[in-house]
């Protein structure tokens, strides 16, 4: 298995957890003055869902446990099931301290210092505030089986003094063991330090004292310095400044350089002059002016040494400066700069885990980890990075029997690689697994209506494949708990190209495997820029996103069904004005070829006509202020040396208003505006608490439920003439299966088309396999069960 | 952070929750930074005022609401520019033959913006007694963008809602 080093994330948990513990604890205080802050309550939830995800890839699963209650309270909130009061304080800063102290403690609860149990009860008794009786039973059945699961968990743990604490041990031997044998390098302090800490199981009895020395060993080698990111950024943004003032000095040296020349004319024109009147031979004249015009040749011969000298020295400071200031900024960006291994050694841990529960062997390889980044970078790539992976690990590697009968080694392989290409980094992540089949997408496409079967014919296989990045849009023959929380690769590809100013590009050879890979700035904050000019505008646009600046004669402009269309290499590539689309006034159109910059985006191709290329260069990317909080198709602005300040245009915002002027918007956005009224479910369960329950979730989102009581019974209602927009069904049901249902269901002509989602407490890989098999659209297994999986599946899955 | 017992982060939290009150009940006296929209006269907060600047350049942003102007570099920091007199339905801030209307800086917890104004006025210092709820007289439009209003020296001057005149500017899909 490979090497997971568990003590390095440990600390970056410990890290990232202090921020957000501290904005919690600041949160709830705000929260008490106005319990309607909609975006507090956003920054809470995501930062409790933070803390439940890193502590429970860490394995602190009491902190997780922790988390996870209070972003369900959080997630009530914002649904606006229940209101924030300020009794609930007490329980939270009672949950973030235990947070505190377990992280502290690298998640051992010392004699039980913390009431976790007693915690727990009290937050469970808030999650479920406001919920009406029959409601509140099937809730408070949940709680107590949550209940009666976290006593199995508690009881385990004490069994063995400290679960967390093995699992520490177990994993800690791997590292040992390498440096032990690898020579090449010398364990860190830190490392000894963690590794001290894991210690083994027999160490458990002195566990308090060897915390002690945990703590004095770290104030002893404490080399580094936290600083508050805020601070980072005005620091860089002064550096910015300096910059743009040194640019401004050069300029001004040109500036000096032009005056000398004006100096030294000026001294040949009177040098001309003098001969002159000396030739003309007026003697007296000559000598009334000799004092002055003698005058006049030392002022001008002074004023061109003192300006020479002056140019002279003027240069050798700016140059001097540029040097500095060159290094000034470079060691500036490189304070935010860490190795991608920072995020990429949590993903041998992630992927084992979930290799294990689909049943799959996946070998991990991770290349250029030492890649260098900004923080910033690291911090965004992370959420898309984890949603990629574990693409790859649940629809990319096949079972090893799938694997075995096709010939390929049973064994996946993913790699993840960084590099530096340039002022980019490059990372790939590629399997070799099934690969993308274009024909499924086509399929799938249509069935959701994105396009229509006559245009799935003309759709080539790569824009098929690259499908998968519209919303909502799943590449998964069904869609499984892992698939995330409502985070598609649209979110992935938004976020990569929208937030970080870089590109996402596919490529997939079905039955070969899969490779994405993520083009993106070195540095948030400085992008290569193509300028461009509007009107008497001009803008930036992230070269990333830019495929070719063309300049075409206006009779190369074809008008194709009422669309403007350019010809090149074979392919038609839709045109639109900038102007059009900015709402700026543009140049009045005349002779001459026509500028236009194409955008790839998501494997879509459009043109975008400018009325002039200004030039290509880095530029330093900054926010619009706090102000305009989004500003449709500007993604911030640049201050170029003169300090003029610059737009920046947002690619996903200009493709999407070029797409709908162009007459290529989304058909499914259309036709989804078209449905009226409320959606119908089915909802086929045996047992009375869960389908009040499953009834209560979909009844409070709007929906308009019908239940069965088992498969017979739901598939009789439809063959009655009931047309919901989708079917949830449990496996273990008398009379007819959910298995059973669902075939009947996709074998009806009549009734194919509805989606189904099976929920169950199989979990079983054979047993997910037959649900594939049956024909399913998505399964939920009921231990991951929320409400939030299952509305957000069947949303995905009836648009 | 981590170094903190709980004892420790219960009293921070003390502390900052008893500031809290405190600078309310000081508040009695309230200084106010006068301006000038046509003929009527305006008030901001000298608390919420950062700083005032007259000479700047704005740069246009396509897609902001009318009120926007553009945004300047103050310092290399971007500020939205709002005009005052646009964004309470008065028309638009006279631009001037020579250069630029004064700009103040307003500040609302993170948000800030340059609002221009025709001219800027002096200070006054008034007492909380002396504010007045918003003048009824007063279109529905302008007077979200107005909290109060006081009497100085026989003129009616509106207080600025700073709140709903630094509303973050969202325009849009999303």
């Amino acid at each position: 298995m490979v090497e997971f080093d568990r003590s390095a994330f440990i600390g970056k948990f410990q890290e990232e957890a202090a921020e957000l513990l501290q904005r919690l604890n600041e949160g709830v205080i705000m929260l008490e003055s106005t319990p309607d802050d909609r975006e507090l309550i956003d920054r809470m939830m995501r930062d409790a869902h933070t803390i439940k995800g890193s502590s429970r890839m860490v394995g602190l699963i009491e902190i997780s446990d922790v988390a996870h209650w209070l972003e369900n309270i959080m997630v009530r909130v914002r649904d606006k099931e229940m209101a924030y009061t300020p009794d609930m304080s007490d329980s939270f800063f009672e949950a973030l301290d235990a947070i505190v102290y377990l992280t502290d403690h690298s998640g051992v609860n010392t004699d039980g210092v913390v009431d976790l149990d007693g915690l727990k009860a009290r937050l469970a008794v808030i999650a479920a505030t406001g919920i009406e009786d029959d409601e509140a039973e099937a809730e408070e059945q949940t709680a107590a089986a949550d209940k009666k699961a976290l006593k199995k968990r508690t009881k385990k743990s004490k069994d063995e003094p400290d679960a967390a604490a093995t699992a520490v041990a177990a994993d800690g031997e791997q590292p040992v063991a390498d440096d032990a044998s690898g020579a090449d390098r010398t364990p860190s302090h830190e490392e000894l330090e963690h590794d001290d800490l894991s210690g083994t199981p027999s160490d458990a009895d002195d566990q308090p004292h060897r915390l002690d020395r945990e703590a004095e060993l770290r104030t002893k080698v404490q080399a580094t310095i936290r600083i508050r990111t805020n601070q980072l950024d005005n620091l860089l943004n002064l550096i910015s400044e300096v910059v743009i003032a040194q640019i401004k000095s050069e300029q001004h040296l040109t500036e000096v350089r032009s005056m000398q020349v004006h100096a030294h004319e000026t001294s040949q024109t009177w040098a001309r002059i003098k001969s002159m009147l000396a030739a003309l031979g007026r003697t007296e004249l000559l000598e009334a002016l000799g004092d002055d015009m003698n005058e006049i040749d030392r002022l001008l011969g002074d004023s061109r040494r003192d300006l020479a000298e002056f140019a002279k020295d003027y240069a050798e400071d700016t140059s001097r400066a540029s040097v500095v200031i060159n290094d000034l900024q470079e060691q500036g960006m490189r304070l935010r700069m860490l190795p991608a291994n920072t995020i990429f050694q949590t993903f041998p841990r992630a992927v084992r885990d979930l290799a294990k529960q689909f049943r799959k062997d996946i070998e991990l390889i991770i290349e250029g980890g030492e890649t260098e980044l900004d923080k910033k970078v690291l911090e965004e790539i992370n959420d898309p990075l984890v949603h990629i992976m574990r693409n790859a690990v649940d629809h990319g590697i096949e079972d090893p029997e799938t694997r075995l009968a096709l010939g390929k080694p049973a064994q996946g392989t993913v790699r993840l690689a960084a590099r530096q290409e340039g002022d980019r980094i490059v990372i790939e992540v590629s399997d070799d697994g099934a690969g993308i089949d274009p024909e499924k997408v086509r399929q799938s496409a249509v069935r959701k209506g994105y396009i229509t079967a006559a245009e799935a014919k003309s759709v080539s296989d790569r824009e098929a494949q690259y499908m998968i990045f519209e919303a909502g849009f799943s590449t998964a023959a069904i869609i499984t708990e892992i698939s995330g929380r409502g985070v598609g690769m649209d979110v992935v590809r938004e976020f990569v190209v929208e937030k970080l100013k870089g590109s996402l590009d596919l490529d997939s050879v079905p039955g070969q495997g899969t490779t994405f890979k993520l083009t993106i700035p070195l540095t948030l904050a400085i992008i290569r820029a193509l300028m461009l000019r509007v009107g008497d505008h001009i803008f930036a646009l992230p070269t990333s996103s830019v495929d070719e600046t063309l300049r075409i004669d206006p009779s190369e402009i074809l008008k194709v069904e009422g669309r403007e269309v350019v010809r090149r290499q074979r392919r038609t590539i839709p045109i639109v004005r900038l102007s059009d689309i900015l709402g700026v006034a543009a140049e009045t159109v005349q002779g001459g070829k026509v500028p236009i910059a194409t955008i790839s985006y998501s494997g879509q191709r459009m043109g975008f006509i400018v009325d002039a290329f200004v030039g290509e260069q880095q530029i330093v990317i900054k926010p619009l202020g706090t102000h305009l909080a989004k500003v449709e198709n500007v993604a911030g602005v640049t201050i170029l040396g003169a300090g003029q300040v610059v737009p920046i245009l947002n690619v996903p915002d200009l493709m999407a208003n070029a797409r709908s002027r162009s007459g290529q918007k989304g058909r499914h956005a259309e036709q989804r505006a078209e449905r009226e009224g409320p959606r119908t479910i089915l909802i086929c369960e045996d047992s009375f608490t869960t389908r009040e329950l499953e009834r209560s979730i979909f009844e409070a989102a709007g929906y308009e439920v019908e239940t069965a009581v088992d498969g017979a019974n739901g598939l009789s209602k439809l063959r009655d003439g009931l047309a919901p927009d989708a079917v949830v069904t449990d496996v273990q049901m008398p009379n007819m299966t959910g298995f059973e249902l669902t075939r009947a269901i996709k074998n009806d002509a009549n009734l194919k088309d509805i989606p189904v989602v099976i929920v169950t407490s199989l979990e079983r890989e054979e047993e997910k396999a037959e649900g594939i098999e049956a024909g399913a659209d998505a399964y939920i297994t009921k231990s991951v069960f929320n409400q939030d999986t299952l509305l957000d599946t069947v949303e995905r899955l009836i648009r | 952070m981590l170094g903190e017992t709980a004892e420790e982060v219960l009293a921070r939290r003390a502390d900052s929750l008893a500031l809290e009150t405190f600078e309310e009940e000081v508040a009695d006296r309230l200084s106010l930074l006068l301006f000038r929209i046509g003929e009527e006269w305006y008030a901001v907060r000298v608390g919420d005022v950062r700083e005032i600047f007259q000479e700047y350049e704005i740069t246009p942003v396509p897609g902001v609401p009318d009120f926007i102007l553009g945004v300047v570099n103050v310092r290399g920091e971007i500020l939205s520019v709002t005009d005052s007199a646009a964004i309470m339905g008065l028309g638009v801030v006279d631009q001037g033959v020579d250069g630029v209307p004064p700009a103040i800086v307003i500040t609302n917890g993170p948000v800030a913006s340059a609002l221009v104004v025709d001219a800027i006025g002096d200070i006054a210092e008034i007492t909380n007694q002396q504010l007045e709820p918003p003048i009824t007289i007063i279109d529905r439009q302008q007077a979200e963008y107005i909290s109060g209003s006081v009497y100085l020296d026989g003129t009616m001057v509106g207080i600025i809602n700073i709140d709903r005149v630094l509303e973050p500017v969202v325009t849009g899909r999303h």
